[in-house]
This record gives C-alpha cells, structure tokens and sequence, in this order.
C-alpha cells in the first residue's frame, strides 16, 4: 500500500464530496480551455477574415497617402513591385489605385472607396472573389464592360441588383468631377459589415483613364504571406527593400484589431486566472475537511510510526490525484467538444443575429486550440492542486499525536 | 534484561490555579516478555504513563530508558522512527484505516518500515490467521465487528515486530466473549511470538490473565506484584 494508492483510495471515502469537487476541476478546466479556445478562434478568425478578404498582411503606400488618402499620393507600381520580387519575396501581391467617391443609383447614393485592381492579382492576393456567390455574378470577369464589384449592404442600401448600372463619382487628381457608368457585375458578402458598408471594386484600367493619372500610378501595394506568424516575419524584410515607402502590417493598417487579438490572451489569462483563484479555494476548503475529519486517523498514523514528511505527502497526494483526475475529465470534455467544433464552427447567429458583423466580427467562430495555451493550462490547474494542498496539509502536520489520537 | 526503565519519572499538569501530579515519581523497570498490566482508578495516571513510554508524551522530568536509549531526550522524528520500529499500539477505539482492507492494515506499518513485499504478505497473512481472521483478510473494518477490528489492531501492534505492545483499555469498547476472546489471543502471541504486553485496564478479566500487575493511585506506583 504505498502512499499514492493509500491517497486514491482516501479521495474516495467521501464519494459526493470528492465527486462535487472533480466536477469542479474538470468543468473549469474545460470552461477554461473552451473559453481560451473561443476567444482565441474569435479573434484569429475575425484577423484572418480581414486579412484574407481586405486588409492583406503588408500593405504599403506613399508616406503622404497616409496622411489625406488624396488621390495625388500615388507612386509607380514599377518603383515597388520589382524590388519586392528582387527581395526573394514571392507571396501574392496586388496593386491598386484607391480613391474615395459617391457611388450613385436612382434611389440614393453613398460616399465609398473604389478599388481599381488587376482582377488576376487580386484574386491569387484575397479572397473576396470566393464571398461571390455563384447567382452573385463574378469577380470582375474578363469581357464584361465596366464591371463594378459591390457589396450585398451597399446593393440593398441603393436598391441595385445585379447588372443594374450605378454611377460612380471620383475627383481626379487635376481636381476635376469624374462621373463613371459601371454594372453591378458582382455583390459579395464578407463577415465584416463595416467594410461592406463602403468599399467596391473596379478594374484597374478602367478606373485610370479618369484619374488624371499616369499608367502604372497606384496607391498601395498589398501582401499577402502564409500566415501571421510569417508575416511578422518577412515585413521588416519589406521595409528594408522599400525605405521611402510606408510599409504597414495588417497590426498597424488595423490597431483596434491588432490590440484585440494581443488583449485576447491577456482576457483569457485573466478569466483562467480568476478560475484557477475560485478553484484553489474549493479545494483548500474540501481537503481542509478531510483532514479535519480524519484528526483522529493522523493521529493514529503518526502514532504508529508515520513520519511528518509521509503525512505530508500523502496530503498532498491526495490533492494532486484529485486535480489530476479532475483535469483528465476536464480534457476529455475538451477534446470532445472543442476539437469538433473547430471544423464545423460555433454560429451565433442564434443568439445575437448580425450583431458581430455588425462590429466586424465574424458570427460564426471557428475555436482555436492553442496547444501552448492549453498545456500552460493544465500545469497551472495542478500547480494549483498543489498550493492549494499546502495548507490543508500543514493543517494536518500541526496537530498533536497525543490530541489527535484522543480526538 | 530491562527493555523499560523510568526514573523518578514525573508528568505535571500546570493550569492557573494548581500543578497536579498526573505521574509522580515512578521507577519502574519492564523485562522483555513481561504480560503486565496497569491498574488503578481513573485519573490514576495510567494512560499518561503508558503514553509517556510509547513516546506519545514527553515527560516533565525524570528518564524513560528503552532499549538503553532515553527516548525522552529523542526529538519529534527520531521518536516518530523508534515507534514505528519499536513499539506497537493497540488504541481503546481500534483506530484501523477505514478505507483499507485487514490485511492492508497490518501491513501498512510493514510497509512505512520499508520491508520486502514477500515478507509484509506472508507476516500479514500469519498474524491475521494468528488472531483468527484468516477468512476476513480483504474486509475492511467497517464490515468487521468491534472484537474483530481489535484483533486486527492487535495484528497490527505486532506486525512491526516491536520490542513491546502498549495496549491503553484495550477491552473497553468490547463485549465480555470479545473481551475474553482478545485475552486469550493476546496471552498465545506473548507466550508464541515472547512480545512484551502493558496494558492499562479496568477489566478484572484482563488483570486476572497478567502476570504482573501494577496498580497506580494519584500517579505512584502504589503496588507492584508479580502472580
């Protein structure tokens, strides 16, 4: 009977006691992981969504654009695409003239930005062609005449449809009123509804001829790499090639985003944090019973010969079998809850309709597990099983023998 | 040969008003082998006594010499490991683990002592046939009657192979068959095994099977004889 199996066989003498406690342990180490992984998936999925359809990774202007966005910041996409590629950086790149303007139906007209792209760049960079869907029309699709991508908002807010023709007005950079006939050639729907509020698309040849600018002007270059991590990265690389241009993450391009995605870890170690607290005090308080309840059985065990250390330990062992089972459980209910849901999302739409896309965010959530997160989790649930198992145990080491055997 | 020697030992209670002689002066010398018992009324010091020689309490002055050590002089853990390897206790209320069968019980101690898992089965399995629970090995001790779980106290007390069993009111909480039962156990395993018995007791049955008897009054030894 050594003393671990001595321990397991004391966790069970109370079975309700010991069993309100496990569940204790294994819903919030789960609540704690699924609340870890939610917020996690939210916020990676709402980065990623932005960085995939719109905001690219890097992107990269001419110092004065940042400052008034006027149509007259442009630099020669010569000047910048060539050293990218001269760098070693293959990832998608795109190109575009972006301008502010009224787009106008007979109904009503909105203060927009118009991207004019190269189609081709643009679909290898984003993924807004995909938020097309196939009764939507396309992507800017070659031999249609004068395209123009809207968003399904903006369709609604002006009373368009698809192929319905729209006007679009623009101040060229001679400081002339522009006024160009498009077609509604395609109406997408990202998750952010923010952005779909105001922004089209346009080919790029299209749009130059009535910005008073030269060919091969644009306003900003985007990229996009693998992922965040790579990003992070090759984006000082970027701004090492091009040190008169002003080169942005999607971090930079987005701070409320970008803090957001930082204060989420920090969200959940607090949560966690506030759990663990919680947790710690239900088993100071559980395991302060046992021994309290077993004074007379210590007494006995030091009374025949029970080393101080061996009580100690067994204490302790007691706590830490307890958490240990407790977080197995834990991670059972885990790994069957959040592993499916990675892939077949959490849609809270239910709950709060288009509310988060209303705020940018996305609505359905994809979580993430975050295998650091997670193991850091379960190590803090047992170191505290552990400190929390000092007390009681200390408890059980300062009763008197001769008292505690005549308890 | 003296396996327990007081000298001049005494055990005083201090409260605010008076100091009162729980154990006065008592010289008293124990050899191995010895099935003695302690007598006296209550509050007669019987109890303080033997928790002095178990190590259990420290005394106020005077020497406790087992085995030539003066364990009064030992600190907590080096007392901790001279009763584990040292003496056995039989405890009034059983005091058995709960959550362990009989056999685990007595073999429990075997095992805090570090000896070979073979031998803690075999001793084990010897006692428990020897104060005959040969057939309830596994059942724990709330399964178990009073007399029983004694018994299996008793087999615990011995397990350790101790140099003497300190046994306080061993028969208190048992019926007169269980009572006799455990006397008759207790006599075959000191006359087999040669352990050492002190016992404290009430019981006339239990003095009249000792062959020493010692009777305390106000904490002295106020009579020592051998039957």
């Amino acid at each position: 009977m050594n003393i671990i199996l001595l321990a397991w066989k004391n966790i069970w003498r109370n079975k309700v006691r010991s069993g309100v406690i496990l569940a204790a342990i294994a819903i919030g180490l789960f609540a704690g992981t699924f609340l870890a992984s939610f917020l996690s998936g939210w916020m990676v999925g709402t980065v990623n969504d932005d960085v995939n359809t719109h905001l690219s990774h890097v992107q990269i202007h001419n110092e004065a654009f940042i400052a008034n966005s006027a149509i007259d910041a442009f630099f020669m996409k010569e000047a910048v695409e060539p050293k990218i590629r001269a760098g070693g950086i293959s990832a998608p790149m795109s190109s575009r003239l972006r301008v502010t303007g009224m787009l106008a139906s007979p109904h009503k007209a909105l203060g927009i930005t118009v991207r004019g792209v190269d189609a081709a760049d643009e679909t290898r960079l984003s993924t807004i062609h995909t938020l097309i869907p196939d009764s939507m029309g396309s992507f800017l699709a070659e031999g249609e005449r004068m395209p123009v991508v809207i968003s399904r908002k903006i369709a609604e807010e002006l009373k368009v449809k698809l192929r319905s023709k729209i006007v679009l007005t623009v101040q060229d950079a001679a400081g002339e009123m522009q006024s160009i006939a498009f077609r509604v050639g395609g109406i997408y729907k990202t998750t952010n509804a923010i952005y779909d509020e105001a922004n089209i698309f346009v080919r790029y040849s299209d749009l130059l001829p009535y910005t008073a600018l030269p060919e091969g002007a644009v306003h900003e270059t985007a990229l996009r790499f693998d992922d965040l991590e790579t990003c992070e990265l090759i984006a000082p690389t970027v701004t090492e090639l091009l040190p008169d241009m002003k080169v942005q993450t999607w971090g930079e391009l987005n701070t409320m985003l970008g803090m957001s995605l930082a204060w989420t870890d920090m969200m959940a170690v607090i949560m966690i944090g506030i759990f663990l607290l919680s947790l710690s005090f239900g088993i100071i308080n559980t395991m302060l019973m046992a021994v309290l309840e077993r004074t007379r059985e210590i007494g006995m065990l030091r009374a025949i010969g029970m080393s101080r250390g061996r009580v100690f330990r067994m204490i302790m062992a007691e706590t830490v079998l307890l958490t240990l089972f407790g977080s197995c459980i834990g991670i059972l209910l885990g790994v069957c809850i959040i592993i499916p849901s990675m892939s077949s999302g959490i849609d809270l739409t239910f709950l709060m309709g288009d509310l988060f896309e209303d705020y940018g965010f996305g609505s359905v959530i994809y979580p993430v597990l975050n295998m650091k997160m997670f193991v850091q989790i379960i190590c803090l649930v047992i170191a505290t099983g552990i400190l929390s198992a000092i007390y009681p145990a200390r408890k059980a080491l300062a009763l008197k023998v001769l008292d505690a055997v005549r308890h | 040969m003296n396996i327990i020697e007081t000298k001049s030992l005494c055990k005083i209670f201090r409260d605010t008003a008076q100091e009162v002689y729980a154990v006065n002066n008592v010289d008293l010398s124990i050899t191995a082998g010895e099935f003695t018992a302690i007598v006296g009324p209550s509050g007669s010091g019987k109890t303080t006594l033997l928790n002095m020689i178990g190590g259990l309490d420290t005394p106020t002055s005077g020497s406790i010499i087992v085995d030539g050590k003066d364990i009064s002089t030992l600190s907590e853990n080096e007392t901790t490991a001279f009763r584990l390897h040292h003496i056995g206790f039989v405890f009034q209320a059983y005091n058995l683990i709960p959550v362990l069968s009989a056999k685990e019980n007595v073999s429990f101690i075997m095992e805090l002592q570090g000896r070979p898992k073979a031998e803690i089965d075999s001793r084990a399995s010897e006692l428990l046939g020897a104060v005959g629970l040969a057939d309830r090995m596994d059942s724990r001790p709330a399964k178990l009657s009073g007399g029983q779980q004694q018994r299996v106290a008793v087999a615990r007390a011995l397990a350790s192979r101790p140099r003497f069993v300190l046994a306080d009111e061993p028969t208190a909480n048992l019926d007169s068959k269980s009572a006799a039962n455990l006397l008759d156990i207790m006599v075959k395993l000191n006359e087999q095994e040669g352990v050492t018995f002190i016992f404290s007791t009430h019981d006339p049955r239990i003095v009249a099977k000792a062959r020493r008897i010692i009777t305390l009054e106000d904490g002295g030894i106020v009579s020592d004889r051998s039957v």
